[in-house]
C-alpha cells in the first residue's frame, strides 16, 4: 500500500464522522435522531464507566467466539469429508441442500423448544450460519483442487496422512478462508440476532433495549462498540490469513 | 495395427532387447468423449533401454501425455502391456516430473524439493540433506525458504525437477517440462537437466514438441503419429557427450539429425491439419 492509498484508508471513515458532526451543529439533521458523533461518545464513556458496557461487550465477544467454534470446526471437519470421499457427499449432500435453504432465524422457535431457553439455545443459533457456509466451502475448497495436484500426489505414493495435510488441506486453505471472512460476518449477525431477541446481557441487549425506551444515544453508543468489535474481527482475520496462507502475498486495504 | 519401426539410424528400435528396460506392447487407450469415444492411443510398441534418454515428439494431441501418464501409474485402464524390467536399488521406480504448474504453491522450495522422501518417511536430515545437495547443483541454495510464487518461471521448473531427482528414482518421465519457458530460460534449465542426469544412471521420457530440445537432450527420438498414437519412427542421436546445451544447435551434425526429425514427423503434422495448399509451403521449413 503505498501513502496515498494508505491516507485514504484512515481518510474516509474520518471524513463520514466529521461530515456527520458538522451536519448535526449546523442543523440539517435531527438530533433527537441522529445524535452526532460527539454526543455518542460521551454517552458511550459513561455506560463504560457506570453502566457495565464492558461487561456487556466481554459477553458478546464470547457468545460470538464459542459460536463460531461450534460452526466452525464441524464445518470444515464435514465440508472436508464431504469433497473427499464421493460416497459421503452422495449421503449428505441431500441434506445439505434441504436445510441450507430454511432462513436460519425461523429456526429459532424450534430450537427454543427442543434445546430450551437458555445459554445453548442462543450457540446454537449463532453457530448455524458458519457451520453451514464452512461445510459448504470446505466442500468446494477440496472439488476445486486443480488436478495435477493429486496428479503428483499419487506419482509420488502419497498416503492418506500426508496427502491430508501437505496436500489436501494447504490446496483447500485459500478457499477455507474466504468461507472464514463470510462466517464472521455471519457469526456476528447471528451472535446480535439472538441478543435483541432472548438476551440478558450483550452488546445487542444493549441496543434494542436503549431503542425501546427510546434513548437513541445509548442505541447509537452500542452500535459504535459493536462496529469496532467487527472491524477487530475483521483486522484478525487479516493475522489469520497471513498465518494459514503464508504463500499468498495480498495487500488487504485496512 | 503393427507400427512400422523404420529404424533410419539401423540400431535395433524393436523389442528383443536382453538388458533391461520398459517394455511397452500394443498400448492402447481411449477416452470418452462429447462425440463418442476418442483414440488416443491404439498399438503403441516401445522398447526404452535401460538407463538411455529416450525423447518423444509428436504432433499435438498424438497421446504422448496420454502413454507417460500410463506409465506414471496415473491412468489404471487401458490396453496391451507396460514392463518395467529395471533394477531399482531399493529405490522408487519411477517419478513424474510434470509441467510448471505442478509444483506445490503452498511449500516452500525445500520443501517442495524434499517431498517425495518426506512422503516416504525418509528422516528429516536426510531428507533435508537430498533436498539441499540437489538445489545446490540447480543453484537455488539461497531461495530455500521461498515459496513457487516468488520465484521465475526457470527458477520454478528446477524445483520441479529437484522434486524428482532428490525422490532418486531408475526412471524419470517428463512431461513437457520446459514448455512454458523462453527460449533462452529453457537452454539454461535444459544445461541444468543435463548435467543432473548425465552423471546418473537413470532412465528418461522426455516428451516435447520441441526438435531442438528432443535432439539436444535424447540419446534417441522417437517420433509418434497422428491420433490414435503409435511409434512412427525411432532415430539415434549419436551425438557425444556430454553435451553442451547452448553451443550443440550450431553442430552440423545436429542440423543434420533435426532435418530427419523432421522429415518425419512432418507429414504428421501436415496431415493433422489437413486443410490444403498454404500447409505445403508451412511444413517445407522445420519449425523454429
Amino acid at each position: 500500500m503505498n501513502r496515498a492509498e494508505r491516507f485514504l484508508v484512515f481518510a474516509s471513515p474520518v471524513g463520514v464522522f466529521a461530515l456527520w458532526e458538522a451536519l448535526a451543529h449546523l442543523g440539517w439533521i435531527d438530533v433527537r435522531i441522529l445524535p452526532p458523533p460527539s454526543a455518542v461518545a460521551v454517552t458511550m464513556v459513561v455506560m463504560f464507566r457506570e453502566e457495565g458496557l464492558l461487561d456487556h461487550t466481554g459477553a458478546t465477544a464470547l457468545r460470538f467466539l464459542v459460536g463460531m467454534a461450534v460452526g466452525v470446526v464441524p464445518g470444515v471437519l464435514l465440508g472436508l469429508t464431504m469433497g473427499i470421499f464421493r460416497w459421503f457427499r452422495a449421503f449428505a449432500n441431500p441434506l445439505v441442500a434441504l436445510f441450507y435453504p430454511i432462513p436460519r432465524i425461523a429456526l429459532f422457535p424450534l430450537v427454543l423448544i427442543l434445546v430450551g431457553l437458555n445459554e445453548t439455545s442462543n450457540i446454537i443459533m449463532i453457530a448455524l450460519g458458519p457451520f453451514f457456509t464452512m461445510l459448504i466451502s470446505a466442500m468446494y475448497s477440496v472439488l476445486n483442487i486443480d488436478r495435477i495436484y493429486r496428479d503428483v500426489a499419487e506419482n509420488f505414493e502419497t498416503g492418506p496422512r500426508h496427502l491430508y495435510t501437505m496436500v489436501t488441506l494447504p490446496a483447500a486453505m485459500p478457499t477455507l478462508m474466504g468461507g472464514l471472512r463470510i462466517s464472521v460476518g455471519l457469526g456476528l449477525l447471528g451472535t446480535v440476532a439472538v441478543e435483541f431477541l432472548v438476551g440478558e446481557s450483550g452488546i445487542g441487549h444493549v441496543i434494542w433495549n436503549s431503542w425501546q425506551v427510546l434513548s437513541l444515544q445509548r442505541s447509537m453508543a452500542g452500535l459504535v462498540v459493536s462496529a469496532v468489535f467487527g472491524f477487530a474481527v475483521y483486522l484478525s482475520m487479516d493475522l489469520l490469513e497471513r498465518y494459514l496462507v503464508p504463500w499468498q502475498q495480498k495487500s488487504t486495504a485496512a | 495395427m503393427q507400427p512400422e519401426h523404420a529404424d533410419r539410424a539401423g540400431v535395433d528400435g524393436g523389442r528383443s532387447d536382453p538388458a533391461g528396460g520398459i517394455d511397452i506392447l500394443n498400448l492402447s487407450k481411449s477416452f470418452d468423449g462429447p462425440e463418442g469415444e476418442i483414440v488416443a492411443l491404439a498399438g503403441v510398441d516401445l522398447a526404452v533401454r535401460e538407463g538411455e534418454f529416450l525423447s518423444v515428439v509428436g504432433p499435438s494431441g498424438c497421446g504422448k501425455t496420454t502413454m507417460l501418464r500410463i506409465l506414471a501409474g496415473l491412468e489404471k485402464s487401458y490396453g496391451g502391456s507396460v514392463e518395467f524390467a529395471i533394477e531399482t536399488g531399493g529405490n522408487p521406480l519411477q517419478s513424474m516430473v510434470f509441467q510448471e504448474q505442478g509444483v506445490f504453491p503452498w511449500l516452500t522450495v525445500l520443501e517442495n524439493a524434499a517431498y517425495g522422501l518426506t512422503v516416504r518417511h525418509v528422516t528429516r536430515d536426510r531428507r533435508l540433506a537430498q533436498a539441499r545437495d540437489y538445489l545446490r547443483k540447480l543453484g537455488l541454495s539461497a531461495f530455500e525458504t521461498a515459496y513457487p510464487s516468488q520465484l521465475s518461471g526457470g527458477m520454478r521448473q528446477r524445483v520441479n525437477l529437484a522434486r524428482a531427482f532428490v525422490n532418486d528414482p531408475a526412471v524419470l518421465l517428463m512431461d513437457e517440462p520446459l514448455g512454458s519457458l523462453d527460449e533462452q530460460t529453457k537452454m539454461l534449465v535444459q544445461t541444468d537437466l543435463l548435467r543432473l542426469w548425465e552423471g546418473s544412471n537413470k532412465t528418461v521420457i522426455f516428451i516435447t514438441h520441441s526438435l531442438d530440445e528432443a535432439i539436444v537432450l535424447g540419446d534417441r527420438v522417437a517420433v509418434m503419429s497422428n491420433r490414435p498414437g503409435r511409434i512412427k519412427t525411432i532415430l539415434d542421436i549419436d551425438l557425444p557427450r556430454p553435451r553442451d546445451a547452448l553451443e550443440l544447435r550450431n553442430n552440423e551434425h545436429f542440423l543434420h539429425l533435426r532435418r530427419a526429425v523432421w522429415d518425419s514427423l512432418r507429414e504428421e503434422v501436415v496431415s493433422l491439419d489437413g486443410a490444403g495448399a498454404d500447409l505445403g509451403t508451412a511444413a517445407q521449413a522445420p519449425p523454429s
